[in-house]
């Protein structure tokens, strides 16, 4: 009985390995492809409108070992770190607040919701009139830009909330702070989650923006520093980091996903 | 034993405000009084949809009542103002709701030390205790678990011990064995007695089951069909301490089974 289920675990662990070899090698392969198309492409369209990958990779190395790279990274992520902490504080807070009172919700909340439609990125002007070139227009702009999604899910997820649980911690003997920490915020955690997953990207796409604009360092500082000498590798370069970043910051937040999630049914079946 | 009852039930009476206004006048409850002597166990039992839920909750003050009073050791709460509910009157008042209601993100441990965590009572002798009630209850082995890795009775037994854990003095119970098998069923009604009668909690039990209501109880309501009133009253009179499992051959048992099989209705 137990050699017959250890037979067919080892079949079955088999079968899961070479499909994740499968899909691995089919990444790989997609890679090689993506990187041939560019190389092709730039061959094709001339230096002056593709950087060759080869020399776009030889820069990110030169400037990885000079410092001056990493620097550029350094002041986008500082930038977009602030503006993030400061737009997700006002995100997750505000519908906690709003939660306890429900009227100044009902009459507040329209007017939320419409300014989701202000492009944001159309206020910058606004943002340098109003605060200067320094950091700050900046971190408006990030902040706004992550404040929405997270608002939205953040305050969907309280309405979401399941009452039986609220009431059962209630007569338990907690208080309301507790179950705000306890039932609320685990019970939104997964809306918030995903909210994340839009506004982390956000953050260092408008830190990006951001520096186009104002600003003499930076990640959108050299793009947009490289493009006026009409070097294109410089250009490239710095949408190359800028895009590994992203991913970098996706890979994190998939795993944090992972270890707060945990304990969902769904996340133990996704694994095969 | 003493004269003034522990909770008292008057006038107590409920709707529910439908969305269509037509039929907003449709009571659950209207006019129900009852009361509950100090280390009672009643037993409540009626049709679904008879209102018994909306009972517990307005005992358990999770619900407003539309009219009427709860009376807790003579204090009268004021029940009829959503704003001034205190949901299970200051941890006196315990409550095994109808479902499970376990928290999806905390294993069998973390779900029953939830109360004594927001009390502030976890101590090593609490922790004792719930130790003890996950193994009476046949929970041993699975205290790391989350809920959706417990079976539906599992789910029950954890949210019962919840309850029990923290020894309110009263304890409302809706159907607490209504998912689990005979066996298992049979075993939770043995320990519970046990319980009560080491402890003398005041109990009010609701179920559908005529032979567990009287099985457990002290004495036994029959609700009628909403609107809810009390349309019959039984005190079980077979001795203490009872067999479960051979307490359908006591004498009494039969008679009192057919007079409330025929109020239930
Ligand atoms: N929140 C609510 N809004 C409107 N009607 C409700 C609400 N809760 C319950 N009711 C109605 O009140 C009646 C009684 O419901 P309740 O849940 O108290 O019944 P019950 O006796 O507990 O039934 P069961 O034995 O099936 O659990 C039902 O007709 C139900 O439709
Ligand atoms: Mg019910």
């Amino acid at each position: 009985m137990t050699t017959q289920d250890g037979a067919l675990d080892l079949a079955e662990s088999t079968k899961v390995k070479w499909r994740q070899y499968a899909v691995t090698a089919g990444r790989i392969g997609l890679a090689v492809l993506l990187l041939l198309a560019w190389k092709i492409g730039a061959e094709r369209a001339g230096p002056l409108y593709v950087a060759d990958p080869v020399l776009v990779a030889q820069r990110i190395v030169t400037g990885i070992s000079s410092g001056e790279l990493l620097y550029h990274i350094y002041v986008t992520l500082r930038l977009s770190v602030i503006g993030f902490a400061i737009g997700c504080f006002f995100g997750v807070a505000l519908p906690f607040v709003l939660r306890r009172m429900p009227r100044v919700t009902n009459a507040v909340e329209p007017y939320i919701m419409a300014s989701v439609g202000v492009p944001k990125y159309a206020l910058v002007p606004l943002f340098i009139l109003w605060f200067g070139i320094d950091d700050a227009p900046k971190l408006w702009l990030i902040g706004f830009l992550v404040f929405y999604p997270v608002f939205i899910a953040v305050f969907a997820g309280i309405r979401n909330v399941d009452r039986r649980l609220v009431n059962m911690a209630r007569v338990a003997g907690a208080s309301e702070a507790m179950i705000s920490r306890e039932v609320i915020w685990n019970s939104l955690l997964s809306f918030f989650m995903a909210s994340l997953k839009i506004a982390l990207p956000r953050a260092v796409s408008a830190a990006i923006i951001g520096e186009f604009l104002v600003g003499d360092a930076g990640l959108g500082y050299l793009i947009e520093y490289s493009r006026q000498n009409f070097d294109t590798v410089g250009v490239f370069v710095g949408i190359v980091v800028a895009t590994a970043l992203v991913l970098i910051i996706n890979a994190a937040l998939v795993w944090l996903d992972r270890r707060v999630n945990a304990w969902r049914p769904t996340e133990r079946d996704m694994q095969i | 034993m003493s004269a003034q009852p522990l909770l008292e039930v008057r006038d107590l009476s409920k709707r529910f405000a439908s969305r269509e206004s037509r039929d907003a006048s449709l009571w659950v409850i209207k006019d129900l009084s009852f009361s509950v002597r100090d280390g009672e166990f009643l037993t409540i039992i009626g049709p679904s949809g008879s209102g018994k839920t909306t009972l517990l909750n307005m005992i358990a003050q999770i619900d407003a009542a539309s009219g009427g009073e709860v009376r807790f050791k003579s204090e009268s709460a004021p029940i009829n103002d959503p704003k001034s509910l205190n949901p299970g009157l200051s941890c006196r008042i315990g409550y095994v709701t109808q479902e499970d209601n376990l928290l999806p993100w905390r294993t069998t441990l973390q779900n029953v030390l939830f109360p004594l965590t927001v009390q502030g009572r976890l101590n090593d002798e609490t922790r004792a205790r719930a130790a003890e009630l996950i193994r009476h209850v046949g929970l041993a082995g699975f205290e790391n678990h989350y809920p959706h890795e417990l079976s539906g009775g599992m789910r029950k037994r954890a949210s019962l011990i919840r309850t029990l854990v923290y020894d309110p003095p009263v304890i409302l119970m809706d159907e607490p064995f209504g998912a689990l098998d005979a066996q298992t069923r049979a075993v939770l009604q043995e320990d519970l007695l046990r319980l009560w009668e080491m402890g003398r909690k005041t109990i009010v039990f609701v179920t559908h089951d005529i032979g567990e209501a009287i099985a457990l109880g002290d004495r036994t309501l029959v609700l009628s069909r909403a609107p809810a009133k009390v349309a019959g009253e039984h005190q079980i009179t077979i001795p203490r301490p009872r067999d479960i499992r051979g307490i359908m051959s006591h004498p009494d048992f039969g008679p009192l089974y057919q007079r409330i099989r025929a109020q239930v209705q």
